[in-house]
């Protein structure tokens, strides 16, 4: 080929290039081997607040929150050395970050383009918190977290039923109790009819108690199960499943992931239950009115392997009516709620060892906190 | 044989739990004091010196190991039984840190027996 046709088709393939990056409707983003952005596709300038040119030439961890931003430099390095896929082909759930500073979930796919011995990725993000996202995942993680969420339910109310039955059951059998002793003191002609009653409904009061007893087991029967699971991702995997609509209602979603507190021990479904009952609660209480819309979801790493994490909203904080017992079943403000979330999160969060309590800040709004255990991190000893 | 009956302090937030079982112990023998909140019990200026304080768990405002603790605070040292809807694992871990001497789950059928055996070990 002649030096100008090379030009020509040089041209042409650039043409190309800046007519896909203006039409593909997701958003696709080009870096090169040492992370510096080349080329951002319109739907990408779109979602993430910057114009192709102010973009261009930065390192793409500009939108990334912490602590993404600062590893990301040395996962393209460890790839580039080790060639070891933690994303490239596979896709997965991460957190972006608008040139505004908030953050959001997004589902990335990065691909790899090979020219020579030079390389670049491609990677193609969806929102999250859009409508329109990636229904299979969301039904995936939906028909997981929602089929527990109903069995959780249906045992936070057999517990509760148990509980409330137990106490007049224990009120009976104690009167009974009371009245055996006394009649064993007595004498005449019925007594003895009269003993043989008392004891025999004693004996059914004990049964109730029995039935009460076999009912929260049979609820019990699926013992959670704690694995060591990265809170972040967690944290990542609820938020597509709350957040879904948030954007309508003009909600903006910040992370502030603390990246010590990263491996904790956990039942994964449940604490997403948490998190999402948490986050739906925000949601809620926001929808209903306020100019100012802003759920802010914060992790800490504290002493003695505690991790926090804290689920903050902006909402017109907690009535009155509902403040002091707002972790007691069937306790709600809501016309159809049942007033089980948070019940739920104090059961499953207890269960885990971990605490949960809330915060009415000065400012308005509603802080939620809970605590879970930290687990030893074998990963990052691997990894340095 | 006719010495004083032993005191037995008990704090319930349900009224009838309370009476059913001031009813039964009383039939036991003993004499029981009730205190429908655990504020009630702490305002209590004249705890005896003998006896056991018998502690519902779940309770609202100050849950029973709660008060536990207040009462430590103070220098109670009366043996403590836990009374509770529900017993977990959890629950008997957190009451024997604080030194109770047994947690029983409702509906209690022998709550006197066990007073007597926390009575028979002594404080
Ligand atoms: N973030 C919040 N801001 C203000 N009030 C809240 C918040 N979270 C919970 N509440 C109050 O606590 C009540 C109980 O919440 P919970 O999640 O247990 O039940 P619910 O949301 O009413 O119903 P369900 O979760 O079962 O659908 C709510 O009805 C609401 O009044
Ligand atoms: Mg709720």
């Amino acid at each position: 080929m002649s030096e100008t046709s090379i030009a020509l088709a040089l041209e042409a393939a650039e043409a190309r290039l800046r007519s896909i990056l203006q039409t593909v409707p997701d958003a696709m983003i080009i870096i090169d081997e040492r992370g510096r952005i080349e080329s951002l596709s319109t739907t990408a300038e779109r979602l993430f607040g910057y114009e192709a040119d102010e973009a261009c030439g930065r390192n793409v961890s500009l939108l990334m929150p912490s602590p993404y931003r600062e590893q990301h430099d040395a996962y393209i390095g460890r790839y580039l050395e080790t060639g070891e896929r933690r994303i490239i082909g596979i896709g997965r759930i991460v957190v972006g970050r608008r040139k505004d500073g908030t953050t959001f979930p997004m589902h990335l796919t990065v691909g790899e383009l090979r020219t020579g011995d030079r390389h670049h990725f491609t990677g193609f993000i969806r929102d999250l918190t859009d409508q329109q996202l990636t229904e299979d995942r969301l039904k995936e993680l939906q028909s997981e977290v929602t089929h527990m969420s109903r069995f959780t339910a249906l045992g936070e109310m057999a517990s509760t039923l148990a509980h409330e039955i137990n106490q007049p059951l224990t009120a009976i059998s104690n009167y009974l109790k009371g009245s055996r002793r006394l009649l064993e003191r007595m004498e005449g002609e019925h007594v003895e009819m009269l003993r043989d009653a008392v004891s025999k409904a004693a004996d059914q009061a004990l049964r109730a108690g029995q039935i009460i007893r076999r009912l929260r087991e049979f609820v019990a029967r699926g013992e959670s199960e704690r694995r060591i699971e990265s809170l972040p991702k967690l944290i990542e995997d609820a938020s597509t499943l709350a957040l879904v609509g948030a954007r309508e209602h003009g909600i903006a979603v910040t992370f502030r992931l603390d990246p010590a507190a990263d491996l904790v021990l956990a039942d994964r479904i449940q604490i997403q239950q948490v998190l999402v009952n948490l986050m739906r609660n925000a949601i809620e209480v926001m929808s209903e009115g306020g100019s100012v819309r802003r759920l802010d979801i914060a992790t800490a790493a504290g002493p003695e392997d505690q991790v926090e994490v804290t689920v903050a909203d902006t909402g017109a904080g907690l009535a009155p009516e509902v403040a002091r017992q707002l972790f007691q079943p069937f306790v709600t403000t809501k016309r159809k709620g049942m007033g089980l979330g948070l019940s739920i999160c104090r059961t499953i969060v207890e269960a885990h060892g971990g605490k949960i309590w809330v915060d009415s800040p000065p400012g308005g709004g509603t802080i939620f906190h809970f605590t879970l255990r930290a687990a030893a991190d074998d990963r990052e000893t691997d990894d340095a | 044989m006719s010495k004083a009956p032993e005191v037995i302090l008990l704090v319930d937030d349900d009224a009838a739990v309370r009476n059913a079982l001031k009813f039964s112990l009383e039939m036991e023998g003993f004499s029981v004091r009730l205190y429908p909140t655990p504020e009630a019990l702490l305002a209590e200026s004249d705890l005896p010196a003998g006896g056991c304080l018998v502690i519902d768990y779940r309770m609202p405002e100050i849950d029973g190991l709660e008060l536990v603790e207040r009462l430590r605070h103070r220098g109670v040292a009366l043996p403590v039984l836990l009374i509770s809807g529900r017993v977990t694992r959890s629950l008997r871990e957190r009451a024997s840190g604080l030194g109770i001497r047994d947690v029983l789950e409702k509906p209690l059928s022998d709550l006197a027996g066990s007073i007597r055996r926390v009575l028979d070990d002594g404080p």
